[in-house]
C-alpha cells in the first residue's frame, strides 16, 4: 500500500491572475497517520482534494499502488474514505438512509452495508438517533455522520480534513483513538489546526507552507530538531510587548510572579530556563526557520 | 448608522457579488438575445395586420414591451436567489446579528434585484437605439421618445419583479420550487387578464395596447383590441404600417406608472413581515412535522458512559456488479423522500384519472398534469449534489460518472413512467402503438432534460422555469412539435424527442464529467 505524490502542483486561474496553491510537492506515504499541518492557505485542502480525486493536479503525478490517478482515478476512489472540511447532508434522510445511499454509491452489497452501518452508528454514537432526519442534527452530529460515511467502505486510504471541528472534547478524544486504531493497515491523512490531535495520532508529520513541503518527518524527529531552543522566561507584564517584538513566543501565562513566557530562540535571554519542546513549538520553529530562509534567499 | 447608507451598502454589496459572477454574463447575454430576436423579427409587436413605422416612439415602445414581457417572467427566476445566497454563504448569520432592521434588509435585497434587472433593461435600451438607426424607417433618432417607455414603463415593471422575487423568497410556501411554478401561472393569468382588460398593469401590455389601438383606429376604425399581440416565433408578418407617435407622458400617466414603484416598495417592505432573519428555528418550522428540534447530543450528557467499544468488521473486497439496481432504488428513494402523503395521493389520483377518463381530451389533459406534478422531483436531478453540498462526498466515490449519474437518470425515468403511467397503460391496452411510442419518448425526454439542465446549471430553478413554460406552451396549448406528451404528436416529434433525449443525455454526461476533476 503506497501513495506517491510526485512534484504535484495546482494552478488556480482567477480574475486576479494565477496562483499556485501547491507547487513541486512530493511525498511518499505508507500505512500510518500523516498529520498535515500548515497555516491558513498553505495548500493543505488543495493537496487533499487532489489525492481524493476532487480536483486534477496541474502538474506532477499522484499514484496509488502504482496506478496514476490522472488516468485511473477509480483505482483510489474504490478504496477511499473522504471527510471534507465542509460538506452537506440530505436533510430529509435519516442517518441509516443517508449511509445506505452512500453505501450504494460506493458499491457495497446490501448485507455488508447493513452490518457496517450498524457498527458505524454505534462507533460514532449516533445509534440512538439513527431514525431522525439529518436536518435536525446538530453540527457535531453531522460531523460524526460524515466520519461514518468516510469509513463506510473500510477505506485503505482515509483522508480527513479538520475532522474534529465541531466535536466536543470527549468526542474528539474518541475520534483520535479511532484514528490510531485504524491506522495499522491503512494510510490516513489528517489535516487539522489542532496540534494536540496530531500529537495524539500522527506517526508522521508533513508541514506545508505557501504550497511547498517544509518538513516531512516523524514527530520525534521534529521535536529533536527543536530541543534546546525552547525556554521559559518570567517577565513583568509591562515587558511583554517588547519581548514579543524581539522573540518568537509560543505561549504566555500570567501568574502572581509575572508573565511566564514560552519562547523559541537559539540564544536565551538572561534568566530564561530551558524546557522540553512540544509539537506546537516544533511547528512554530519549523515555520519561522522556513520563512527566514525564504527572506534570505535572493529574489528570483 | 444612517439608514440610507445601510440600504445603499446592502444593495451595493449584493449587486457587486452578483455582477462578479459568470452567471451575470449569462443574464446580459439573455437580454442581448432578446434584442437580437427582435432585430431579426422573430419577436415582433403587431396589431392584426398592422405594425408601427420604425420611428423612435414605435421602436422604444416595442422594445419596452419585449423587455417587460420577457424579463418580468425570466428575470424573476434570475434574481430570486438573493436571500438564499446569504443563507448559503452564511453571510446572513452575520447580518442577522447587526442592528439592521428586517425591512431594511428586504428593501436592500429588492434594490439589488432591481439593479440587476435594470442592467438588462439598459442592454435592451441600447439595442433599441441600434435597431432604430439600422431600420431608419421613420425619421431621425428622438432620444426622449425612444427612451421614455424604458424609464416609465420598463423600470417600474422591474421594480415590481424585484420586489415580488423578494416576497417569494421570504414566504416559506413560495420559497422553493413550488413558488417557481406558482409564479409562472400567476404571471400568465395576470398578463392574460390585464391584456384583455387593457388596464394600466405593471407589465405595460394593457397600457400600450389601449393607446396604440386608439392611434390605429384613427386610420382603421374596424381594428379590434384583441388583435394586439407580441409574437415570438415564425408568424405571419404585418403587411400594413401605421404611425405611432408615442405616449403623451402627462403627469397623470406618470403618476399611474410611478404607483407601481410605490407598490413595489410596499411589497418589499411587506416581505419583512415574513423574513426569517436567518433564524434556524423558523427555517426548521417549515420542514415536515416529524423533523425534530436540533437533536440534543444526549449521549454523554445524561451521565451514561459514552464510550462504546465497537469493533468494525473488515469488509471483503468484492467485485462490483449487480449493484446498479440497488443504486437506482437508492436514488429513487432520495428523490421521493420528504414528500407528504398528500403528494402521493394526488399523483395516484392523476394516474387513475388518466387511466379511466372516458374522453380522450380529458384523459390527455389529466396526463399533462400528471407530468407536471413531479416537476420538483425532476428539477433536483443533477443539481442535488450542488444544492446540498454533497459533491465532494459523491464525486470522490468510484464510478460517480458511469454508475451514479445513469442511476439518477433511470430513477427519473421511473418517476415519469410511474406518474404518467395511466395514459401509458391506456395506450398500451388500446393498441395505440404510435401514441405509446410518443408517450415513451416523452417519459425519456422530460427527466433527461431535467438531468442536463441540473448538471449544467447546478440549480433546480432552470428546469422548473423552462419545463413549466414548455409544458404550458406544448402539451397544454397543443402546439405541434412542443408537445412531449402526445396531444399534438406526430411521428416527427417522437423521433425528435428521442434524438433530443440522446443529445441531452450526452450533455449531462459531459457536464458531470467536467465537474469531476479526474474523470
Amino acid at each position: 500500500m503506497q501513495l506517491i505524490i510526485d512534484k504535484a502542483g495546482k494552478l488556480y486561474r482567477g480574475r486576479h491572475g494565477k496562483v499556485w496553491a501547491l507547487r513541486n510537492f512530493s511525498l511518499e506515504l505508507r500505512p500510518g497517520v500523516l498529520g498535515l499541518l500548515g497555516p491558513n492557505g498553505a495548500g493543505k485542502t488543495t493537496l487533499m482534494n487532489i489525492v481524493a480525486t476532487i480536483t486534477r493536479a496541474t502538474e506532477g503525478t499522484v499514484t496509488w499502488n502504482g496506478a496514476d490517478l490522472q488516468r485511473q482515478p477509480d483505482a483510489v476512489r474504490a478504496v477511499l474514505g473522504y471527510l471534507p472540511q465542509d460538506f452537506g447532508v440530505y436533510p430529509n434522510l435519516n442517518a441509516v438512509e443517508f449511509l445506505e445511499y452512500f453505501a450504494a454509491v460506493k458499491g457495497l452489497d446490501a448485507a455488508s452495508a447493513r452490518r457496517r452501518i450498524d457498527e458505524l452508528l454505534q462507533l460514532v454514537n449516533l445509534a440512538d438517533v439513527r431514525k431522525r432526519p439529518l436536518g435536525g442534527y446538530s453540527g457535531g452530529m453531522r460531523q460524526r455522520i460524515g466520519i461514518a460515511q468516510a469509513l463506510l467502505n473500510d477505506p485503505q486510504l482515509l483522508i480527513v480534513d479538520e475532522p474534529t471541528a465541531g466535536l466536543d472534547p470527549e468526542e474528539r478524544v474518541r475520534f483520535r483513538n479511532l484514528l490510531s486504531d485504524l491506522s495499522g493497515d491503512r494510510i490516513v491523512i489528517l489535516s487539522t489546526h489542532i496540534v494536540s490531535d496530531v500529537e495524539a495520532t500522527a506517526t508522521e508529520i508533513a508541514l506545508i507552507s505557501g504550497g511547498a513541503l517544509v518538513a516531512h518527518a516523524p514527530p520525534e524527529e521534529l521535536l529533536c530538531a527543536t530541543e534546546g531552543r525552547v525556554w521559559e522566561w518570567v517577565i513583568p507584564s509591562a515587558d511583554l510587548g517588547a519581548a514579543k517584538q524581539r522573540y518568537l513566543i509560543s505561549g504566555a501565562v500570567r501568574r502572581a510572579d509575572g508573565v511566564h513566557v514560552r519562547l523559541l530562540t537559539e540564544s536565551a535571554p538572561a534568566g530564561a530556563v530551558p524546557v522540553a519542546a512540544t509539537l506546537e513549538d516544533a511547528y512554530l520553529h519549523c515555520l519561522s526557520t522556513h520563512r527566514a530562509h525564504l527572506a534570505e534567499a535572493p529574489a528570483r | 448608522m444612517n439608514r440610507g447608507r445601510t440600504l445603499y451598502h446592502l444593495a451595493r454589496a449584493d449587486f457587486l457579488e452578483r455582477v462578479r459572477r459568470y452567471s451575470f454574463l449569462l443574464i446580459l447575454a439573455f437580454a442581448a438575445g432578446l434584442a437580437y430576436l427582435t432585430y431579426i423579427g422573430t419577436i415582433s409587436l403587431q396589431l392584426g395586420e398592422y405594425r408601427g413605422v420604425y420611428n423612435s416612439a414605435w421602436v422604444g415602445s416595442m422594445m419596452t414591451l419585449v423587455t417587460t414581457t420577457f424579463i418580468t417572467l425570466a428575470g424573476f427566476y434570475m434574481v430570486k436567489n438573493t436571500i438564499q445566497r446569504d443563507q448559503q454563504t452564511r453571510v446572513g448569520l452575520v447580518l442577522a446579528t447587526t442592528p439592521m432592521s428586517r425591512s431594511l434588509y428586504t428593501l436592500g435585497k429588492a434594490l439589488s434585484n432591481f439593479a440587476v434587472l435594470a442592467a438588462m433593461v439598459a442592454v435592451l435600451a441600447v439595442a433599441a437605439v441600434i435597431l432604430q438607426l439600422v431600420r431608419a424607417e421613420g425619421g431621425g433618432l428622438e432620444p426622449r421618445k425612444l427612451l421614455a417607455p424604458f424609464i416609465w414603463v420598463a423600470l417600474p415593471a422591474m421594480a415590481m419583479t424585484a420586489a415580488l422575487a423578494v416576497l417569494f423568497e421570504t414566504l416559506p410556501v413560495l420559497r422553493g420550487g413550488a413558488g417557481n411554478v406558482i409564479y409562472f401561472f400567476a404571471w400568465s393569468a395576470y398578463v392574460g387578464a390585464s391584456g384583455v382588460a387593457g388596464v394600466n398593469e405593471y407589465v405595460g401590455l394593457g397600457f400600450f395596447m389601449r393607446r396604440m389601438t386608439d392611434a390605429l383606429r384613427l386610420i382603421d376604425p374596424s381594428h379590434k383590441e384583441q388583435q394586439f399581440t407580441l409574437q415570438a416565433g415564425p408568424t405571419a408578418h404585418a403587411t400594413k404600417t401605421f404611425l405611432w407617435s408615442g405616449v403623451d407622458w402627462t403627469p397623470q400617466v406618470l403618476v399611474g406608472r410611478l404607483q407601481w414603484v410605490a407598490i413595489a416598495i410596499g411589497i418589499a417592505w411587506l416581505s419583512a413581515l415574513f423574513f426569517h432573519r436567518f433564524d434556524p428555528a423558523r427555517e426548521r418550522s417549515r420542514r415536515k412535522k416529524e423533523t425534530p428540534e436540533p437533536a440534543e447530543d444526549r449521549a454523554g450528557t445524561d451521565g451514561l458512559p459514552r464510550a462504546v467499544a465497537v469493533q468494525l468488521t473488515p469488509l471483503a473486497r468484492t467485485t462490483r456488479g449487480g449493484r446498479f439496481p440497488r443504486l437506482v432504488v437508492s436514488e429513487l428513494r432520495l428523490m421521493l423522500k420528504g414528500h407528504g402523503w398528500w403528494w402521493y395521493l394526488v399523483a395516484a389520483g392523476l394516474f387513475v384519472a388518466s387511466l379511466v377518463a372516458p374522453d380522450v381530451q380529458a384523459r390527455q389533459a389529466v396526463a399533462g398534469f400528471a407530468w407536471l406534478w413531479p416537476v420538483l422531483i425532476w428539477s433536483k436531478m443533477g443539481a442535488r449534489e450542488a444544492r446540498y453540498d454533497t459533491q465532494k462526498l459523491v464525486f470522490s466515490c468510484a464510478h460517480a460518472l458511469d454508475r451514479q449519474l445513469p442511476a439518477v437518470w433511470v430513477a427519473g425515468v421511473v418517476v415519469a413512467i410511474l406518474t404518467g403511467g395511466g395514459l401509458g397503460i391506456r395506450l398500451l391496452s388500446g393498441g395505440n402503438w404510435p401514441g405509446l411510442s410518443g408517450w415513451l419518448a416523452g417519459a425519456l425526454f422530460v427527466p433527461t432534460l431535467a438531468l442536463a439542465l441540473g448538471v449544467w446549471s447546478g440549480s433546480s430553478k432552470l428546469f422548473e422555469a423552462v419545463y413549466t413554460l414548455w409544458w404550458y406552451v406544448g402539451p397544454m396549448n397543443h402546439i405541434p412539435g412542443l408537445d412531449f406528451i402526445g396531444m399534438a404528436r406526430s411521428q416527427f416529434s417522437t423521433q425528435f424527442y428521442l434524438l433530443a433525449t440522446m443529445a441531452l443525455l450526452m450533455a449531462a454526461y459531459l457536464g458531470r464529467r467536467a465537474k469531476l476533476g479526474y474523470a
